[in-house]
């Protein structure tokens, strides 16, 4: 399917885009955000045959049941919560390891590979729709690119993937679910990793060079929603 | 069909193997089956008027995950370990590790929070409160507890998940000729984990 040339049907009358951001005074709670990226993700996924969606947060009722409800696969994986577990695991091992062993001492690229052998393994082309989340965001500058390029690589030509990004330091730790079809909500959670950078524009353009085209929405809480098709 | 070979007939002798008493009220074990060695003591699960002096010491979360289990279920303790195929009709719990296979089609399996898995598990019904590795093919339904750590694939038609349950696997559903009626319309609604969601869904391995 040719995504490019995919087109809306036509609502007469309707305003299609409603502002993007958070609700505010009409929202029934506050940690609900209206989320053009996710409408925007769900339209793309939308005539897919046998769609297979794969949720990089933690697994939540509320998004499975939405996406079973659509008649759509879903596969949950934290990668974010992998990774912790991952760099807990071998600060201990090295911690235990002999001072001589520098074999031990590893870049964090090759950190980075070996938290990947035990991660994100699908097959290629696997999923027609990736949400990532604001998973980067906590990745170290050096692992950020080889998750990508795997999150690439599981993604299906002409494949969606929804990624959020914020314009300044989180105050907040905060897990997402979906709550409806264009909007989800924030979970504030124990912090399990630190916010670890900002991305620019321009990086964000340059990591995701591979894919075919890239939309962007920027709420009013200055998170950007961005949706890369491949 | 459950095949029952001469060796799990072990369940049945409660006298001559009080390691193994725990197996019985129609689970079967196959002679493959391991116990290893463990601190602490196994004994037979004690009639219900005796239940209030607990042969085994129990921590709180075995406390807990004992209380939600029918009378007369199967008993995997903490600290026992067991490998090999488990079948039959009984009800079972696992607070200790199990590893192989788990086929109670016909019976409801709980894992408890201490309780490890390596196992495809197919029952009835599947409450995950512990770790489990391996596929979940609940005929009627599935929980996964608040505790839960579950690598591998759900199937079933209903699906619980309570919040901060991880799983690392798939659920990939099948819509069925039954009618949506309003239980078919609740996979659609607010969540609450006490509601069974009905999914019907088969999973494919990773």
């Amino acid at each position: 399917m040719n995504w490019m040339t995919k087109t809306r049907p036509a609502a007469p009358g309707v305003t299609r885009a409603p502002k993007p951001g958070p609700l505010t005074a009409a929202s029934p709670s506050a940690n609900i955000r209206i989320s053009n990226g996710l409408k925007e993700f769900l339209w793309q996924l939308s005539d897919t045959p046998n769609c297979r969606v794969l949720d990089l947060g933690p697994v939540w009722q509320s998004t499975v049941a939405f996406f079973v409800d659509k008649g759509y696969r879903v596969t949950t994986e934290d990668v974010l919560r992998t990774w912790t577990d991952f760099q807990t695991t071998e600060e201990e091992r090295r911690r235990t390891c002999s001072p001589e062993d520098e074999s031990e001492r590893i870049s964090q690229t090759v950190f980075g590979e070996k938290f990947l052998a035990g991660a994100l393994q699908y097959p290629e082309h696997r999923f027609h729709g990736v949400l990532a989340w604001d998973l980067l965001d906590y990745f170290d500058a050096e692992v950020v690119p080889l998750v990508m390029e795997r999150i690439f690589s599981i993604l299906h030509p002409g494949g969606a993937l929804l990624a959020l990004f914020h314009s300044r330091s989180a105050e907040r730790f905060h897990r997402y679910r979906v709550a409806d079809s264009q909007s989800v909500e924030l979970l504030a959670s124990p912090t399990i990793a630190v916010h670890a950078r900002v991305f620019r524009n321009r990086e964000i353009l340059d990591l995701f060079g591979k894919f075919r085209s890239s939309k962007t929405f920027v709420g009013r809480d200055q998170v950007r929603e961005a949706l890369f098709l491949k | 069909m459950w095949r029952k070979s001469a060796d799990a007939k072990l369940s049945s002798q409660p006298s001559e193997t009080p390691s193994m008493s725990r197996f019985g009220h129609g689970t079967t074990a196959p002679s493959s089956l391991q116990t290893q060695a463990t601190s602490q003591p196994v004994s037979q699960t004690p009639p219900q008027s005796a239940q209030t002096a607990p042969v085994v010491p129990a921590t709180a979360a075995q406390t807990t995950s004992r209380e939600s289990i029918p009378s007369g279920a199967s008993q995997i303790g903490a600290g026992l370990k067991i490998r090999g195929e488990i079948s039959g009709k009984s009800d079972l719990n696992v607070d200790g590790e199990a590893q192989g296979k788990i086929r109670l089609a016909e019976a409801r399996v709980t894992v408890g929070s201490t309780g490890r898995v390596q196992a495809d598990i197919e029952a009835r019904e599947i409450v995950i409160n512990g770790t489990v590795e391996g596929n979940l093919k609940g005929v009627e339904s599935v929980r996964l507890g608040s505790s839960s750590r579950v690598q591998g694939s759900v199937v079933t038609p209903r699906l619980a998940i309570d919040d901060g349950a991880r799983l690392r696997g798939s659920v990939e559903t099948i819509r069925t000729s039954e009618p949506r009626g309003s239980s078919a319309k609740a996979t659609t609604e607010t969540v609450n984990s006490d509601v069974m969601h009905p999914v019907h869904a088969h999973v494919e391995s990773e």
